[in-house]
């Protein structure tokens, strides 16, 4: 039983560090967002830090790096509210690496842990809502491949990834397969998402795909779950700088003659966001940690660490919003991008209700972090 | 990082279970799984046990005495107490007085009241709170005037737990008025059988006397009696607090009684009831992150390589939890917590609780009960103001 981080680790957290602080500051952010809520170049220069490689194996060109590694990374990010979606890789790599064929591997891994390809998972359909078993897009057997049929929504920048992972039924069983943006019957329909950043809707029609597994489910969860812990980790992130800047304003915005700071109404709040924060804090912790377990203990870790991080979540954001007074709901202050960041990231791999139910459906007799 | 103890922590743990396994009387065990009432001697049996054992100072260095475990061990010990039903340890002599005693006790002091207190044989008491000082403790009223070699004690402490079998009590008191509040108190050690102490039960709101009013009326304390210095009590008040931060979220006993919620649960049907059972999941998802938390503290202890100021949020989760836990449980019985049967509480009672399940007879009480854990221990408002002054400064 050890929480303390590596001197690697460390490491790692503090070059991605200085690269959020001073490559990307709050204008770049502005400026992306307005530009359409992706950057290439900002992703590249993530993947010139090796982050597109963490989950990537030496042997395919990365970085070979566990949870933890990826948890200090997301959580720098987090700080940052960098919208380039570097969870997506961490998943997707994470697939590829554990269950495609070799061939498969062999032709993205490289490129994607060089930043060379970008891509995305491509699983939420208009009736699944967090349902992960819930999929109409159809496999069709196609020679020596396959073509796929059907529409996904909301996939991380759909219009400018190079791939996708995308689940479909092929005889009947969910199947993972990877699409490139450019085969045909491929279309695009981009747009924004509430945190500024982008995202879209991806149509095949008889859009040729290769097979990553037949065992598409177990891949598929493990993929998500890669994503709760990702999504937790950011969450941690965006929350510390949240906390962060409502304290520096607290204590320099004067009413009354007085920092706001000094009424006890508005400290409590403040206490009650540091306690969301630091359970918010241990959850991605435990989440980060049991990413390796075994599938139905991992399933149950990320469905508790997700209640936890969406009720911290929540709380925090709109606190912050509230401390700030007018200039929270403003565009041009800073923290009322931090809490749309959180409000999507609840929402992100199923949300609180959605986990609740997870937690509540797999509960056991005994109690705690190790049972 | 890692989630799992190492080898030899497990090894600890699986002694520690295969002993108190051993050694806890099944009668007692018996009523705090299922909360019915425990008597003076009950505790006692159970602190004699640990006592001869070595361990009823379980948080002592070797050379007091103690076993000379670490944060780790001692939450292991702690936990494998709890899961297996053992009462908790009053907690004013080894866990509270001992400490300060062994850090500004003099020799004399030491080789004098921890024997007794490592063995199980004194009970000690806590003297801290007064009718006029609850959360403003610093403002201390009852006076000791030092006259040659002895104080005469006059004044009264409140809520005192259990100090109907308190034979010694360590209390704050005032021995200057000059300057600040905190500057005045001195840390007194009083023989409760004194000429002008008497005690009396408060009944609070579950029926039961678990605090009391202690009166000095012109007490006689040898001056042999005053731990450190005269005036420097507060220091030695505020260690004592600073000690033992992750005791007081009382996650290990609060995991045991989640497994009770949900036995309860299910022998009164609601566990089938999405509604309710929703209930139950938010709780284990606050029991697991406030043990992460606790963890974490425990973690930083042993490594010493980084520092956690959290211990005032484990003090407001664990508190916030303890009451939750306690009110599922009776809402889970919902009309059949309403009676409330005093026998019923007792071990052995042969009668018949309404309804037909005698495990609801406590619920109510324990219900009731657990609201001062949101008071105690300095409130959870003022949690939240060292919270607030930690974060914003």
């Amino acid at each position: 039983m050890d929480f303390d981080f590596s001197d690697d680790q460390s490491a790692l957290r503090e070059a991605v560090q200085k690269w959020v602080e001073k490559a990307y500051t709050f204008d770049r952010h502005t400026a992306i967002v307005a530009a359409g809520g992706f950057d290439r170049a900002a992703y590249n220069e993530l993947a010139e830090l090796g982050l597109a490689g963490l989950y990537v194996s030496e042997d395919d060109g990365g970085m070979g790096m566990g949870p933890i590694e990826g948890m200090v990374v997301m959580e720098e990010l987090g700080r940052g509210i960098v919208l380039e979606p570097l969870a997506q890789t961490l998943i997707t790599s994470g697939v590829l690496g554990g269950y495609a064929p070799a061939e498969l591997k062999a032709a993205w891994l490289p490129r994607m842990a060089s930043g060379e390809a970008l891509v995305v998972l491509a699983h939420q359909e208009r009736k699944a809502r967090y349902q992960l078993d819930v999929c109409t897009t159809t496999a069709t057997q196609a020679g020596s491949g396959w073509t796929l049929s059907g529409t996904k929504n909301v996939v991380p920048a759909a219009d400018l990834a190079d791939a996708f992972v995308v689940p479909a039924m092929a005889l009947g069983k969910l199947a993972l397969f990877l699409v490139e943006r450019t085969a045909p019957g491929v279309s695009t329909r981009g747009h924004h998402t509430q945190d500024g950043g982008r995202a879209g809707d991806l149509t095949l029609k008889d859009a040729a795909a290769q097979l990553i597994t037949t065992d598409g489910l177990t891949a598929l969860e493990h993929g998500v779950d890669i994503g709760i812990a990702a999504t937790c980790a950011e969450a941690v992130g965006v929350m510390d700088k949240t906390v962060a800047i409502t304290v520096e304003y607290m204590n320099t915005r004067k009413q009354f003659g007085v920092a706001i700071a000094s009424f006890q109404a508005l400290r409590h709040r403040v206490a009650d966001m540091k306690m969301q924060l630091e359970l918010a804090r241990s959850m991605s912790y435990y989440a980060s940690l049991k990413l390796n377990a075994p599938a139905a203990e991992r399933r149950a870790a990320m469905a508790r660490a997700k209640v936890q991080l969406g009720t911290s979540m929540r709380f925090v954001g709109q606190q912050a919003v509230q401390l700030h007074g007018g200039i929270g709901v403003t565009d041009e202050y800073i923290v009322s991008h931090y809490f749309k960041k959180l409000t999507q990231l609840e929402m992100s791999f199923g949300d609180t209700l959605h986990h609740l139910g997870e937690v509540s459906s797999r509960m056991q007799d005994t109690a705690g972090v190790f049972a | 990082m890692d989630l799992a103890f190492t080898p030899e922590e497990q090894a600890f743990r699986e002694e520690i279970r295969g002993w108190v396994k051993a050694n806890l009387p099944a009668d007692i065990a018996h009523k705090v799984h299922n909360a019915l009432r425990l008597s003076r001697d009950d505790m006692q049996r159970w602190a004699k046990i640990l006592g001869k054992k070595g361990w009823l100072g379980w948080g002592w260095p070797k050379e007091f005495g103690g076993p000379g475990w670490n944060a780790v061990q001692r939450h292991l010990f702690e936990e494998e107490c709890a899961l297996a039903g053992a009462p908790r340890v009053v907690p004013f002599g080894p866990v509270m007085v001992a400490p300060v005693i062994m850090a500004f006790g003099n020799k004399a002091q030491q080789e004098r009241f921890l024997p007794g207190i490592a063995s199980g044989d004194v009970w000690w008491s806590q003297g801290y709170s007064e009718p006029g000082s609850g959360s403003d403790l610093a403002s201390v009223k009852c006076r000791a005037e030092r006259q040659g070699d002895k104080y005469i004690v006059n004044g009264q402490k409140t809520w005192t737990t259990l100090g109907q079998y308190g034979e010694w009590i360590f209390c704050l008191v005032r021995t200057s008025s000059e300057g600040k509040p905190q500057t005045g108190i001195s840390f007194l050690l009083i023989d409760m059988k004194s000429p002008g102490v008497s005690v009396r039960p408060i009944k609070l709101l579950d029926g039961e006397c678990e605090v009391n009013e202690v009166w000095f009326d012109n007490v006689e304390v040898p001056a042999e009696n005053l731990v450190g210095e005269e005036n420097k009590g507060w220091t030695y008040a505020k260690y004592l607090l600073g000690h033992e931060r992750t005791n007081i979220a009382d996650v290990n006993r609060t995991k045991r009684e989640l497994e009770r919620l949900k036995r309860i649960a299910k022998a009164e049907g609601v566990w089938d009831d999405l509604r309710f059972r929703d209930q139950i999941a938010l709780l284990e998802v606050d029991v697991v992150a406030l043990e992460m938390m606790v963890l974490r503290v425990l973690s930083a202890e042993k490594s010493g390589k980084s520092s956690l100021d959290i211990a005032g949020l484990l003090k407001i989760k664990g508190s916030e939890i303890q009451q939750r836990y306690s009110e599922l449980m009776m809402l889970a019985a919902g009309p059949y917590s309403l009676p409330f049967i005093e026998e019923a509480m007792e071990a052995g009672w042969q009668g018949d609780f309404p309804g037909g399940v005698n495990a609801n007879a406590p619920l109510a009480s324990t219900y009731f009960n657990m609201r001062k854990t949101t008071i105690y221990g300095g409130s959870n408002e003022v949690q939240r103001n060292i919270v607030a002054q930690t974060v914003l400064g």
